[in-house]
């Protein structure tokens, strides 16, 4: 039987568009629907915690970026982290929530904007479990020995989705002339921006490097509806018979299916579900929560409710909120970019020491998957 | 050792035992809660397909099941020993306080204008049948702490779906809240009882046999109940 190399990961790059963006300053970027200040805005962001974002457009909706573009800055960024340079990238694989194209797949587009000659690409499209897919796919690349320098980045352009042209004149409007819960909420939570790591083989010479123990990733969704989704319109959800494409697309976004929309009413449920995902891994030993040094999760532990909190706790399967290491209060919640820019602030701010334990966990609420990864820290 | 360090180790032991199964029980219940929210039924009421005729032979369907509860918990308890009188007082306190519970369903099902009778008269359907037997049998056992892990799934419920189900049904139908009031009711009374549940599992661990027991119980009971929600199809 073959044996597996261990895989490495090198480098970490980010690539944040413009400058920060303030809370108060929010609407200024993403618009006003229907010229009308947001209802909701302040509650969202006392409940996700975030202080400051990027966006890759203007005040004026001009576009800084593209999500290809900010793609491979994160990619080059990363290389250079390691200490190598694009003709060394032998396999990229990407991750999104949705590319600049609808067809062809976002690496491809990657891939254009890095130039140079052949790559094999992976392209991964979901929401921010797509991280997780495209480091597996990039890792195995590199643990198979097909590989010796394998790229994974996840990237966002989410804010583009969030300008009022795409809520204006659809049926997602009432009466009243307010966009409900459901769409406004998810406003206020993504932002824009890319995170890449380079997979090698051997740990880098100079610098720390971070062995990938192990990734899993868990999809329930073949017991869970959809729970953030674009596509089709809310009454419709559970029929893809009328998927956007099928009404064609001036008709679908007057239904409302061309917008980013979250259930809150089953993301409860789906947090548990997640929750009983990582229990299991507990109980089996797969993840000793004791073991962890750090914990890397794109939900702040401030805005896990109460009772999920004494669930852990009465589980014995908590990880204290001291080792639990974000960046999303000053990034913001960049979809499937937040883990690889949580990774790449925790490995530059020196405070990882080698043989630390790093749990990575990225929840996606897309439609009930979780992703889980196991890094320890080498010299 | 002092008698301190003696007791210490033994709660030490005890509250392993405790997390290791409340851990089990939460995953069982998480997978339950997956399977539930595939049943026929509740995709209805949660793609706002659900009609009052679901309704209906929601609260008939969950009638057979709530009588029951009452009734096994009470068997359990006189098949309590007498080295366990805490456990067999839990039981019998928590048998009393819900074995009118059914009452108020019947309610509903009439102020949501249903007919008495309907409701008194209806079969249990398949799952029912399945689940009330294996719930008697083992209240029947000698000692039946495993009933503990059934107790967990069918708490939860009212604790945690029976609320969350109330109002989806109630915003769907337009019926004044009144014709809800077992769904709703349950989900406000049951804060206190993951609390006094942990208390209920000290009365029995750390056992290894009690709690795999249990948690094996947990897992029969969540498909059984599947089981009897699947085969609700109006």
């Amino acid at each position: 039987m073959l044996a597996l190399r261990d895989a490495f990961i090198t480098g970490t790059g980010v690539f944040l568009p413009g400058e920060p963006v303030g809370n108060d300053r929010m609407e200024d970027f993403i618009g006003r629907v229907g010229g009308r200040k947001s209802v909701i805005g302040q509650r969202a962001l006392r409940w996700n915690g975030i202080a400051t974002r990027h966006y890759a457009l203007t005040p004026e909706g001009d576009v800084l970026h593209t999500n290809a573009s900010m793609s491979a800055a994160a990619v080059m960024a990363s290389l250079a982290d390691a200490g190598l340079g694009r003709e060394q990238l032998q396999m990229l694989a990407t991750a999104t929530t949705q590319g600049d194209y609808l067809v062809p797949g976002h690496a491809s587009a990657v891939h254009g904007e890095l130039g140079g000659g052949a790559l094999e690409l992976a392209s991964f499209q979901s929401v921010c479990a797509s991280s997780v897919m495209a480091a597996k796919a990039a890792s195995f690349s590199v643990r198979a020995g097909e590989t010796d320098c394998a790229a994974a980045v996840a990237g966002e352009f989410s804010s583009r989705w969030f300008r009022p042209s795409f809520y204006e004149g659809t049926a997602l409007i009432d009466a009243k002339g307010r966009l409900p819960m459901e769409a406004d909420f998810l406003r206020w939570t993504l932002s824009d921006g890319a995170g890449a790591i380079v997979i090698e083989p051997k740990p880098r010479p100079n610098g720390p490097s971070v062995r990938i123990d192990w990734i899993d990733l868990t999809s329930l969704a073949g017991r869970f509806d959809a729970c953030m989704w674009a596509g089709v319109a809310p009454e419709h959800r559970g029929s893809l018979i009328h998927a956007w494409s099928h009404a064609g697309p001036r008709a679908a976004h007057e239904a409302g299916a061309i917008a980013l929309l979250q259930d809150f009413t089953l993301l409860k449920i789906i947090i548990r579900a997640w929750i009983g995902v990582y229990l299991e891994k507990v109980d089996s030993g797969r993840i000793d929560p004791k073991g962890v040094d750090w914990l890397l999760c794109h939900y702040s532990a401030r805005s896990l409710r109460q009772e999920i909190v004494d669930v852990l706790e009465g589980t014995n399967a908590m990880i204290p909120e001291h080792k639990w290491f974000t960046t999303l209060p000053a990034t913001g919640n960049v979809g499937s970019a937040s883990i690889w820019m949580m990774l790449d602030a925790l490995l530059k701010s020196g405070s990882a020491k080698p043989a630390d334990k790093i749990l990575c966990v990225v929840p996606e609420s897309g439609r009930a998957m979780v992703g889980f990864m196991m890094l320890e820290v080498v010299a | 050792m002092s008698v301190a360090q003696a007791s210490a180790r033994i709660d030490t032991a005890q509250n392993t035992a405790v997390a290791d199964v409340m851990r089990k029980l939460a995953v069982a219940w998480t997978e339950f809660e997956g399977r539930l929210e595939a049943t026929p039924l509740i995709r209805k009421l949660t793609r706002g397909r659900f009609e009052l005729s679901d309704y209906h032979a929601f609260l008939i369907n969950l009638r057979q099941q709530v009588k029951d509860g009452s009734l096994w918990m009470s068997r359990a308890a006189s098949s309590i020993d007498e080295e366990h009188l805490e456990l067999r007082s839990a039981l019998m306190q928590h048998a009393v306080t819900e074995h009118r519970d059914f009452r108020m369903l019947e309610v509903d099902f009439v102020t949501s204008g249903g007919a008495l009778t309907t409701i008194e008269t209806a079969k249990k359907n398949i799952g029912s049948e399945a689940l009330s037997s294996w719930m008697f049998h083992q209240a029947s056992q000698p000692n039946p702490f495993g009933l503990l892990g059934a107790m967990f799934i069918i708490e939860g419920l009212g604790s945690i779906k029976a609320a969350e189900w109330g109002h989806l049904a109630q915003r769907r139908l337009g019926l004044p809240k009144e014709a809800f009031k077992f769904l709703l009711y349950h989900g406000e009374n049951d804060a206190e009882h993951m609390k006094e549940f942990e208390e209920m599992l000290r009365l029995v661990l750390p056992d290894d046999a009690v709690a795999e027991r249990i948690v094996t119980c947990a897992r029969v009971t969540a498909r059984l109940y599947a089981l009897q929600i699947e085969e609700i199809a109006a």
